[in-house]
Formats: C-alpha cells, sequence, structure tokens
C-alpha cells in the first residue's frame, strides 16, 4: 500500500497528459484499458536513453492530441459556438481512426512479446 | 504528425465551403419576396464566389504532393435588375403603382440548392471511403 503514495507526488505532472485521454466521452470505452498498456513501456525504461520508447511516448501523444481536439471540438459544439458539424464529426473519426491505430500497433507488440516468451529454450 | 486520414483537409475545407453556399440560398429563399432592404431597395440575390487555396503556400505539405482546399472568396450581389410588378396596393409601390420585388426566381435557387446538397453528399462520400479505407488498412493485421 505504501508505494502507491509517492507515484503520484513525483509523477504526476508527467502522467497527466496520457491520463487525459481518458476523457473524451465521445469514443467507447476502450480507451482506459487499453491506453496505459501503450504509455507503459516508455515508462519504466528511462525514455531518454530508449529511441523506441522515446517513439512510441510520441506516437501515444500524438493520439492523445487526436482525441483531446476532438474532445473540444465536440464541447465547443455543444456550447453553440459556431463550430461546423462536420468538423467535430471528422475530429471524432481522426482520434477513433488514430485509436484504433495505436491498439493494432500495441497488439503487435504484445504479440512478438508473447511469441518470445513461447520460445523452447 | 501522423497523417491518418490523408486529404481529409481538403474535403473538410469543402464541406465548410458548400454549407455556406447552402447558407447564402437559405437566405434567397427567404428574401424572394422582401421589397424592403437596408438600403431602402428590394434584397438583391447574393451567389458565392469559391476559391482555390493551395496549402503549399501555408506550409503545410502532404505526402501526395501540395494539396488545394476551397474556399469562399466573396459573397457578391448578382446585377441583374429586380422584377417590377404592378401592385397598386402595397406599401412598397411607386406613383404608377410598381414594386420592385427582388431578382429572385425560386425554381432557380432550388435547382442551386440540389447542386450544393449533391456536392456536399459527394465530400461526405469522400470522407467515409477516407475512413474505409484507413480501417481497411488497419485490418491487414489481423488474423
Amino acid at each position: 500500500m505504501s508505494p502507491l503514495s509517492p507515484i503520484p507526488l513525483t509523477r504526476s505532472a508527467a502522467d497527466w497528459p496520457v491520463r487525459r485521454m481518458d476523457g473524451p466521452p465521445g469514443l467507447p470505452p476502450v480507451t482506459a484499458p487499453a491506453g496505459t498498456p501503450g504509455a507503459a513501456p516508455a515508462g519504466p525504461t528511462s525514455p531518454a536513453a530508449d529511441p523506441f520508447g522515446q517513439l512510441l511516448q510520441q506516437f501515444v501523444s500524438e493520439v492523445n492530441q487526436h482525441q483531446q481536439v476532438a474532445a473540444q471540438t465536440v464541447q465547443a459544439l455543444q456550447q453553440g459556438q459556431p463550430v461546423p458539424l462536420h468538423q467535430a464529426i471528422i475530429a471524432m473519426e481522426e482520434a477513433s481512426v488514430s485509436f484504433q491505430l495505436m491498439v493494432e500497433v500495441r497488439n503487435k507488440l504484445l504479440e512478438a512479446y508473447q511469441e518470445l516468451m513461447r520460445l523452447q529454450i | 504528425m501522423v497523417e491518418i486520414l490523408s486529404g481529409i483537409q481538403t474535403t473538410a475545407s469543402a464541406l465548410t465551403a458548400e454549407r455556406t453556399r447552402l447558407d447564402v440560398i437559405a437566405e434567397n429563399i427567404a428574401n424572394a419576396q422582401t421589397t424592403r432592404g437596408p438600403d431602402g431597395g428590394p434584397y438583391k440575390r447574393r451567389v458565392v464566389v469559391f476559391e482555390t487555396v493551395l496549402q503549399h503556400a501555408l506550409g503545410r505539405t502532404t505526402p501526395g504532393g501540395a494539396s488545394a482546399t476551397v474556399r469562399v472568396a466573396r459573397i457578391q450581389t448578382d446585377p441583374r435588375p429586380p422584377l417590377l410588378v404592378y401592385r397598386p396596393g402595397h406599401p412598397d409601390a411607386d406613383a404608377n403603382g410598381m414594386v420592385a420585388l427582388p431578382n429572385i426566381n425560386v425554381h432557380e435557387e432550388m435547382a442551386d440548392l440540389i447542386a450544393a446538397s449533391r456536392a456536399f453528399e459527394a465530400n461526405l462520400a469522400v470522407v467515409k471511403n477516407a475512413r474505409a479505407m484507413a480501417l481497411q488498412t488497419l485490418a491487414i493485421g489481423k488474423r
């Protein structure tokens, strides 16, 4: 129980952008479980020394940005601001497709890992 | 930035432009009988003019080269003269009993409306197909 409390103190600022990805309400709830494994490889292995981790982190943050843009556009539309309807829908579609791309990448990584673990020694 | 749905900016700009065209047509139809405008005369028919914007000029390039988006350059009035109708009882009639009605033919506006609607539909089809292509590409990895 004790290791749980120091983590938010040290990492709260870095974790925020990743966690906020769960926010947009327009998308299926797949967001919450799949978002964390995608970000996980970059976290424990120090990202500065790991180019692949950096690449993953950048990709996840791009997906996150798509989600945020979609959420903001939908919010602006609902508040009655003059946002064209198709723009909101396109933003949501972009967020959805980029998220699915991220899930596919994560599935591939996991598959490769499991393949390695199944190796006969 | 990963280009997820390529060419979608072009289509989105066309959708916005067609939407504006639809608004202007709605304005024309709504004011087809308006004999009194802010300048005193009858309402004048308005027409949208589209123009191409090269994304390349804005410093944004796509892998497929410079993509041209569309935008509404200006909304200008139709120079055709107003329609003079003999209606002596009308409050806006002149000394001879003639009323100047707007230079709007509702049938023409309906034809324009159909054209705008079809153009919008065509662009929506592009969006739909771009999405379908992206999803089908993602399905390559699935077994």
